[in-house]
């Protein structure tokens, strides 16, 4: 029974949600110390919240969980941690303006007297530092530094309050190809050391890279354990969707025509007075997909807010189709055949407690064509919602459930049949894919360069290098708030060739980034 | 949704429970006779007919403010005028009574229509001061309470006060403003049909016209509202002004239909009670006349209480208090949703079992 050399035991784990999502049904998971073992599933799996379990986050409905041979009650994160648990989030939790060494110590601070020792801060973020070789700059402030220095912050965090056993969730999801093989090494060093981690990823090539062994997650269910060795790429994807996924989307090759949207020398500097724009420039035409590459936070939102009107650049001009929409409202915009799906579904793209229904309608319940007199055409409402259900293909009792009931495939899914079924001339697509499962991501892409083939102008921003680089006809790559680098053509790229421009290491010459500017 | 329905009822009733057990405890300590007092409290309000009109009669003025209510809140805008805007119309309804001869029935509406309008447009003031300043209406409307109070009292004080009558009181309503009473004898008026007719068309405009949808997306994700292109400033006004247009109906229909004069010299407190029944109604005007009927058999209970026994009508404030602490807590119980959830979630899985194991069956 207790066997040393099992780190974390989770024995018939069940975690009913209270919305009555059963996400984990009696799940085994079991890690051996000193490995480095895959939790791998598509969305919606549960494997986050088989974590957020082991984390402390949520208690398991039925269950019991093991640490080192000993049976534990973890009912908050401040018990795992004194247990050695410690967890990177695959959103940081940082706090932006305090310092490196500040956020290190958060919750902990070395005090003299009755005021925090910054100087020790700052010494125990420099040990802790040179002893598991990840550099960092303690004085630095958080929001100044680059995604991989605030991942290596976080494992930091966690090292420093003891952990033995290290869960990582998606940690290369916001990594160029050069951060993380960085990571990676990091990782074995720690391995070396003795530490336990686990590593939650969706990604097959990292997987087959790293682990040891991974668990293999679907539907809420384990699948089993497996040697990473033993299992080819083609066996895990089949275990974690039971089907073969193809992700290549089939597309003719693109034919442009007239310009729809317009970016000329658009400037911004965001309330921290940090530039985040600096002279963009750019045009969509009919008929193509023109991407945008680059790690998060290098102006891509801000240029997306700008494009809908949320936010007002401080110089330059906005046009859709010849018509100025900075200013205009969203309503204005919509009118012109601008849609978008925005990247946080659940701030802007959706309102979660109201129906499937009443959200696939809220761009168009004004037409006339659902209002009859003072009030709504309740038939015409239900026939289209019904109809974009079956044609969206959303998984749902009917068009009366609550949005924030659907899991995120579907609920985006919402999103999308709403602002594709609009006969949009320009489609802003805004990380469509972003955490969903794989059915539903290809679901998405074909529409996708359906609607481009059928004459709309798409503008794709994404994270996933894979999507812009699979989907893009022509690609842009920001870094810094400027576009460095433009493809016409996207067939040819390598990923290391991509990081760099990413990464501000290389930057082509102003003409050939000119280029993209069809005037 | 239908589980969910029955778990809110389920908790309503134990949170209503909760309350009078409270209540018992305070009467036992206080009363020398407790059984009595609680007899009085809870069955009182049942044992003659004449209570039941009361009862209704009492429902009507906070119906109107607890449908106004709900149509703020549901927007997500704080708006507590509803009480100076009932007095305010109720005020300006009993001026048209007086000084504008009209056939009757017309009079009726005329007064209530004016009295509605005006206090469409008092409540203008909040909304526009969060539209174009970002004041925050919750405050704004608190404060526009007491301007109300006072201009209404200045304005009876020196231009409507009757000289001829002892205390401060406007002149007699003329015969064909007056709401005629429905049921001979007691004071319940026609006001009552006017409320339940309200209720219906409130209902509706919320959950069958594209302006109710707006003030429904607006409350429930803002950002959403407005990316989808919804008119949110037009929507959090357009809220507020409907919901003084109810109050103030709600002030024109009490006045027309229970008073012969304009006799309010404070605030009545039915807009304070016009939020306490729209949280009992979750915000759904369908259920306001259930609750507004609640707080009105409540309030007749304490009343025969204090008429027949020696514990004091304010412990229905006590009462009050504790249905909403509960109401409000939304951990309250959730222990037993979850069960509920638990169950529900586990019956699911067994017939998609039992589904998928008639599949393979067949195939």
């Amino acid at each position: 029974m207790a066997d040393t050399n099992i780190a974390v035991l989770m024995k018939g784990i069940t975690k009913v949600y209270p919305n009555g999502i059963a996400a984990n049904q009696s799940v085994d998971f079991s890690v051996n110390r000193g490995e480095i073992h895959a939790l791998m599933g598509e969305n919606g799996a549960g494997k986050s919240t088989l974590m957020k379990m082991l984390f402390g986050l949520e208690q398991p409905t039925e269950g019991e969980i093991i640490i080192n041979g000993e049976p534990v009650s973890l009912t908050s994160p401040t018990v795992a941690i004194s247990k050695g648990i410690g967890m990177v989030h695959q959103h940081f939790m940082l706090v932006p303006s305090l310092t490196v060494a500040e956020n290190i110590v958060l919750g902990m601070e070395p005090t003299k007297g009755a005021f925090i020792d910054y100087a020790e801060a700052v010494r125990i973020t420099k040990e802790f530092s040179e002893k598991y070789n990840l550099h960092v700059e303690p004085d630095a402030k958080v929001m100044d530094i680059p995604v991989g220095m605030k991942q290596k912050v976080e494992i930091l965090k966690a090292l420093v309050r003891g952990a033995k056993i290290l869960i990582l969730d998606e940690p290369t999801a916001v990594l160029t190809s050069q951060e993380t093989a960085e990571l990676f090494k990091e990782l074995i060093h720690f391995k070396e050391q003795g530490h336990t981690i686990i590593f939650i990823s969706h990604k097959l090539k990292e997987i087959k890279q790293i682990t040891d062994r991974m668990t293999i997650m679907r539907g809420g269910k384990s699948m089993g354990v497996f040697n990473t060795a033993d299992v080819s790429e083609q066996d895990i994807s089949r275990l974690m969707v039971g089907r073969d996924v193809v992700l290549k989307v089939e597309k003719e090759k693109a034919e442009p025509t007239d310009t729809v949207l317009k970016v000329e020398d658009v400037h911004y500097e965001n309330e921290y007075g940090k530039k985040m724009l600096n002279g963009v420039s750019f045009t969509v035409r009919k008929g193509e997909i023109l991407g945008i590459a680059g790690v998060e936070g290098n102006g891509q939102r801000e240029l997306v807010s700008m494009l809908f009107d949320m936010v007002p650049p401080d110089s330059g001009t906005i046009t859709v189709e010849g018509q100025t929409v900075t200013g205009k409202g969203q309503s204005f915009i919509r009118e012109l055949g601008v849609s978008h799906i925005p990247e946080d579904r659940m701030t802007y793209g959706a309102a979660g407690t109201a129906s499937i229904e009443e959200n696939l309608i809220s761009d168009r319940f004004e037409k006339p064509a659902f209002n009859k007199g003072l009030l709504f055409d309740m038939d015409a409402i239900h026939k289209t919602s019904d109809q974009l259900i079956q044609d969206y293909l959303i998984l749902c009792r009917s068009g009366k459930q609550q949005v924030k009931m659907l899991s995120g495939g579907n609920i985006q899914k919402v999103v999308v049949a709403r602002e594709f079924s609009c006969d949009p001339k320009l489609i802003i697509a805004d990380q469509p894919t972003r955490g969903i499962d794989v059915g539903a991501t290809e679901f998405i892409r074909k529409k996708l360069v359906e609607l481009s083939r059928n004459g709309a102008a798409v503008l794709l921003v994404s994270a996933d290098l894979n999507e812009v680089m699979e989907l893009s006809d022509s690609l842009m790559v920001f870094c810094g708030g400027e576009i460095v680098a433009y493809f016409e053509d996207t067939s040819t790229l390598s990923d290391e060739e991509m990081g760099e421009y990413m990464l501000g290491l290389k930057r082509q010459s102003p003409e050939e980034i000119r280029r993209v500017f069809h005037a | 949704m239908r589980k969910n329905l029955k778990f809110e009822i389920i908790r309503g009733a134990a949170s209503i429970l909760l309350a009078l057990a409270v209540a018992m405890i305070f009467i036992f300590i206080i009363s020398d006779v407790p059984f009595e007092a609680l007899y009085n409290l809870i069955i009182g309000p049942f044992t003659k007919l004449r209570y039941l009109w009361l009862i209704l009669e009492r429902m009507i003025p906070i119906v109107f403010t607890g449908l106004g209510v709900c149509v703020m809140f549901q927007a997500n805008q704080f708006n507590l005028a509803g009480e100076g805007t009932l007095f305010f119309g109720g005020l300006v309804a009993a001026a048209v009574a007086i000084y504008l001869p009209m056939p009757p029935v017309l009079h009726i509406i005329v007064c209530i229509v004016i009295a509605s309008v005006v206090a469409a447009a008092a409540m203008l003031i909040p909304a526009l001061l969060k539209t174009k300043l970002g004041a925050s209406e919750m405050v704004s409307s608190l404060m526009l309470n007491y301007i109300l109070l006072q201009l209404g009292v200045y304005i009876l004080n020196w231009h409507m006060a009757d000289r001829t009558q002892g205390a401060t009181m406007s002149h007699l309503f003329q015969d064909t403003a007056r709401i005629p009473t429905l049921v001979p004898r007691t004071n319940l008026s026609w006001g009552i049909i006017i409320a339940l007719a309200m209720t219906a068309l409130v209902a509706l405009f919320m959950y069958r016209t594209k302006w109710g949808y707006a003030i429904r997306m607006v409350g429930q994700n803002q950002s959403f509202a407005k990316y989808s292109g919804i008119k949110v400033a037009g929507t959090i006004v357009l809220c507020q002004v409907i919901g003084g247009l109810l109050s103030g109906m709600g002030g024109a229909v009490e006045v027309l239909g229970y008073y012969d004069r304009f006799k309010w010299r404070q605030l009545p407190g039915y807009g304070w009670d016009g939020v306490t029944i729209a949280i009992l109604a979750k915000n759904n005007p369908v259920f306001i006349p259930f609750a507004a009927f609640f707080m009105s058999y409540l309030k007749q209970g304490c009343n025969l209480m204090q008429t027949y026994t020696d514990v004091p009508a304010e412990m229905l404030s006590i009462i009050q208090a504790v249905i909403f602490l509960f109401f409000a807590a939304e951990q309250f119980l959730s222990k037993y949703r979850q069960k509920l959830v638990v169950k529900g979630a586990k019956e699911e899985l067994a017939e998609k079992k039992a589904e998928g194991g008639q599949k393979g069956a067949e195939a």
